[in-house]
Formats: C-alpha cells, structure tokens, sequence
C-alpha cells in the first residue's frame, strides 16, 4: 500500500531522514517506535506532503507523492492525525470534525453518515458538539483530532503520538479506538513512546533513531526482542 | 442635540468606510501574514473603476460598483499569484517591500490613465433625508446601511459555509488547515478576492461624497493599519469595531476640537488604546 525507498529529508545542513525504506501492507497496524528527536513527526510530514523529500520516493497504492501538495496527499487517502493536534480552537466540535471532511465536500450525505459514526465511536462529542474545540480536555480534544482525522474517510491513517499528555484510563480508551478503527478497515501507521501498549495492537513496528529506521519486525519478534524492551518498554 | 446626533451618523460613515477597508486588510493579514500596503491602492482602483464605469462607459451605480467589485477581486487575486505566492517562502521583508511595489504600480498606472486630477463621481442618491431637524444626505445612509449588510453577509458566508470555514480554519492553525486538505492557494487567492470586493465596495460607497484621485488611498491606509493594530491584528470583529472607534473620534474629534486635528486624533488614539492593552482590543494575546 504504501513503500518508501531510501527517502532523506534535510533541514538547511540537517539530515532529517536518512535513506528510509519502509512498506506498509492494506489493512495493517505499524507501529514506529522512537525517542523525541528520532525523525518520527518528521517522517509523518513529510508523508502529508508538509515536508519535500530531497531523495528517494514514496509510493502509495501504486501513485508517486514525491512533490504533491498535502491537499492532494489528503485527497490521495492518507491522513495525519498530528502530534498536538493541530485543532481549530474556537471552532465548534462539530465544525472541526466537519472540515475534516473537506476533500469530500460535495458528498454531504455521505458525510452526515459519517459524522454520526464519529459520535458512535466517541460519545462524548455529541453532548460537546457545540462547545469550542480549545475549551475541551485532552482526552477530549485527542478523540476530536481522531475524529477529524476520520471524518476524511482515510485508508491510511497516520497517529503521531496520540496518547501524549493523557492520563492512563485515557490512554486505554485510545488505543482501544486506534484498534476498532484499524479493525475495521482503516490502514495505522502509529508513532508512539508507549512502546508496549503500541506493540500490544501492533502487527508490526519500525524503530527508528536519529532519522535512521534501525530496526524492523513483527509484533512477538520486537516484544521478544531485548534492545527494544531495554530501550523502549524499560523492562 | 441635533449637532452631537449629526456627528454620530458622521461618524458612522466613516467608521463604516474604515472598517469596510480595514475588514479586507485584517483578513489578509489574519490568515497569510502579509501586511498589505497594497490595500490602499485597490480602494483608489476600485473608486477609478467605478468612476470609469459610470462615466465613460455610462453604466448605472449599482451596476459600475458591481463591476469594480469584480475588477479589483482579479487585480487582488493577480497580485496574490504574480507577487505575494513567490514570495512565501522569502524573508518576511520581502512581503513589505513587493507590496509598497504594487502600490506604487497601481497608482502609476491610473495616474497614466487618467491622470492626476481629482474626479467627482455622482451618486442617484442626492437626496437629504430630514428627522426632525436630524439631516442625513441618503448617500450618507446608503453608506451606513451598505457596510452593515456587507458585514452580515461576510460573517455568513465565514460562519456558514464549508469555503468560508476554510478561511477560518486557516486563520486558527496553518498546519491543522493542511492536515485536512484546505488547498493553501485557493484560500490565498479567496482571501484576497474577498479584500479586494470589499475595498471596491468602500470606494464606490464613498466616493460620491468625497473625490478620486490617484493618492486618495494613502489616508485611508493609514487609517486602516491603525484600525487593524488597535482592534487586534487578524481580528474580524476588531476591525469592525476599530473602525467605528476611529470614525467616531473623528467625527466628533473634528468638530469639537478641529477638522484640522482629525487625523492626530486617529494615532493619538491608537496610541492611547496600545499603551493601555498593547496585543489590541479583541486579541488574547499579542500576535
């Protein structure tokens, strides 16, 4: 569905990514693990088309996105749910989720249908569908990002960090909606520090450091696997 | 009494025109970051647009301020495309420079065609309205009235529409924008269409009470910058509400104290208004 072959990204001088290659197969959840700074959100963007890849070529169900705007990235069908979350905050909850449905516009049956799935999947929105998105908790706020991120009806979505700053019960839920969403057909490609509640929804992983993805495997192989446990899951 | 209710319709067209142009540069700014010196210069298009409209082509008001609306929304757009899209990747300073460039181009250019003489546009609404003893010329009150259904369907058309949102959205988080696919450039050049309508419509609306002239959008300008740094920079409702606290001050600044002192007042204000709350009136916090 979508591969990446030897894709570097600098900043200036900086080497941001250095010769990636990765594939992520339909209707898979991969995980890419990492510290802060190992190229990760950088990866993500440059995915959504908000950085230019300076080498190498990324593909994505048989399309070249070398160079595409984010508009036609989103267009193409992949979605970034982003670290921070990147809201409108004195939107309504219910006009942000609905300008994630912006690449699909003209289809506003289709996307009433959808926002009320939204609401199935997180409860919550519905009583706060009114309320500003800024004025909300981060819980809150993180299934608005979701939510959003799925109003564009994506075939692979990318979550960068989504159980950051939430409190544990929180994080529970979200992976448990990261695996209902993947699950019902939704391709994941999952940045995340919580290494093991990540690896546990996994079918595989990437680990990657200093813009460098240096490890690879499947769920029981990086459970199993000793520098990652040391590194990662701290056990 | 007559005299002080006499001022507040004074001040009302004022701040209505100010605001009108202040609106097109607070949109612009709020979601590009560009401040556009240019502005002033397509509220002097679109008043020459209007003049050339009515007067050589010898077409109704309402039908020349329609089609100045659509000439200086395709200027706007132009200098969006040709000359601010470019440069967005450029040092901020570059902004500043290429748009005192457009200004400078535009006025040029109508200055070239119709030279530098000052030009009367005639309003069909000469008439004077009198309420007991309150005169209000009906150009005065088309003025008023004009702004206030401009605004309306502005903040319609931002509020309730999925194209409007788009612009908002901009507005609140750039990068929130690109992850659901707002296309940047269609925003811009929107962004800039709706400045540039909103300025030929300010023209039109003021012009017959006032002349055209190749510079008559320095003041204006001027005002404007004032207006948008004092209501907030970025901020729809300050722009509006700026707009109509520097009318007012003029109108009533000028005749309680002096005609002559109308524009001190406007950066007195502006100075005033910035010590006591310096990110401006409706901002939470300094841009």
């Amino acid at each position: 569905m979508l591969q990446l072959k030897n894709v570097d990204v600098c900043y200036g001088s900086f080497k941001a990514l250095n010769e990636i290659s990765m594939t992520v197969n339909s209707g898979e959840l991969v995980v890419l693990l990492g510290a802060n700074g190992a190229g990760k959100s950088s990866l993500f963007n440059t995915l959504s088309g908000l950085n230019k890849p300076t080498a190498g070529d990324i593909e994505f169900e048989g399309k070249r996105l070398n160079g595409l705007r984010p508009s036609a990235i989103v267009d193409a069908g992949i979605v970034q749910c982003a670290e921070g979350r990147k809201l409108f905050p004195q939107m309504s909850v219910q006009q942000n989720l609905m300008l994630g449905a912006y690449v699909h516009r003209r289809d506003k049956q289709g996307n009433r249908r959808r926002y009320k799935e939204i609401l199935e999947m997180f409860p919550i929105l519905e009583e706060k569908a009114e309320q500003p998105a800024g004025s909300l908790s981060g819980g809150q706020q993180q299934m608005v990002a979701i939510g959003r991120a799925m109003m564009s009806r994506p075939r692979l979505l990318m979550l960068d960090e989504p159980s950051l700053g939430l409190a544990p019960l929180i994080v529970r839920q979200m992976f448990q909606t990261i695996q209902q969403i993947n699950s019902l057909g939704t391709t994941v490609l999952l940045a995340e520090q919580n290494a093991f509640a990540a690896l546990k929804i996994a079918s595989r992983a990437y680990v990657m450091e200093n813009g460098r993805l240096v490890m690879e495997g499947d769920r029981e192989a990086m459970l199993g696997n000793e520098k990652v446990r040391e590194a990662y899951i701290g056990a | 009494m007559n005299l002080f209710f006499q001022q507040i319709i004074n001040g009302m067209t004022l701040g209505s025109i100010y605001g009108l142009v202040a609106l097109g540069l607070t949109l612009v700014y709020g979601i590009l970051h560009i401040p556009n010196f240019a502005h002033g210069a397509l509220y002097m298009v679109g008043a020459f647009m209007t003049y050339f409209l009515m007067v050589d082509i010898g077409a109704h008001y309402w039908v020349a301020m329609a089609g100045s609306a659509i000439i200086v929304a395709i200027v706007a757009v132009l200098s969006e495309r040709l000359v601010f899209h470019p440069l967005r990747n450029s040092p901020p300073i570059h902004d500043k420079i290429a748009a005192i460039g457009i200004l400078l181009f535009l006025e040029a250019l109508v200055q070239m065609i119709w030279g530098a003489d000052f030009r009367r546009i005639s309003s069909p609404y000469t008439g004077i309205l009198n309420f007991d003893g309150l005169i209000i010329p009906e150009q005065r009150l088309l003025i008023i009235v004009g702004a206030f259904v401009l605004v309306a369907a502005l903040q319609l058309f931002l509020r309730k529409t999925m194209t409007g949102a788009t612009i908002i959205a901009m507005a609140q988080n750039r990068d929130g924008a690109f992850l659901v696919g707002i296309d940047a450039n269609r925003v811009a050049m929107m962004t800039f269409a709706i400045s540039g309508i909103l300025a030929a419509f300010a023209a039109t609306l003021y012009a017959p009470i006032n002349l055209v002239y190749p510079a008559m959008g320095h003041v204006v300008i001027m005002k404007a910058f004032v207006i948008i740094i004092l209501g907030g920079m970025g901020s729809i409702p300050g722009a509006i509400v700026g707009g109509m606290i520097i009318g007012f001050a003029e109108a009533f600044g000028g005749f309680y104290i002096s005609t002559s002192y109308k524009d001190i007042i406007a950066f007195g204000l502006l100075v005033v208004i910035l010590s006591i709350r310096p990110q401006g009136l409706f901002t939470k916090g300094a841009h």
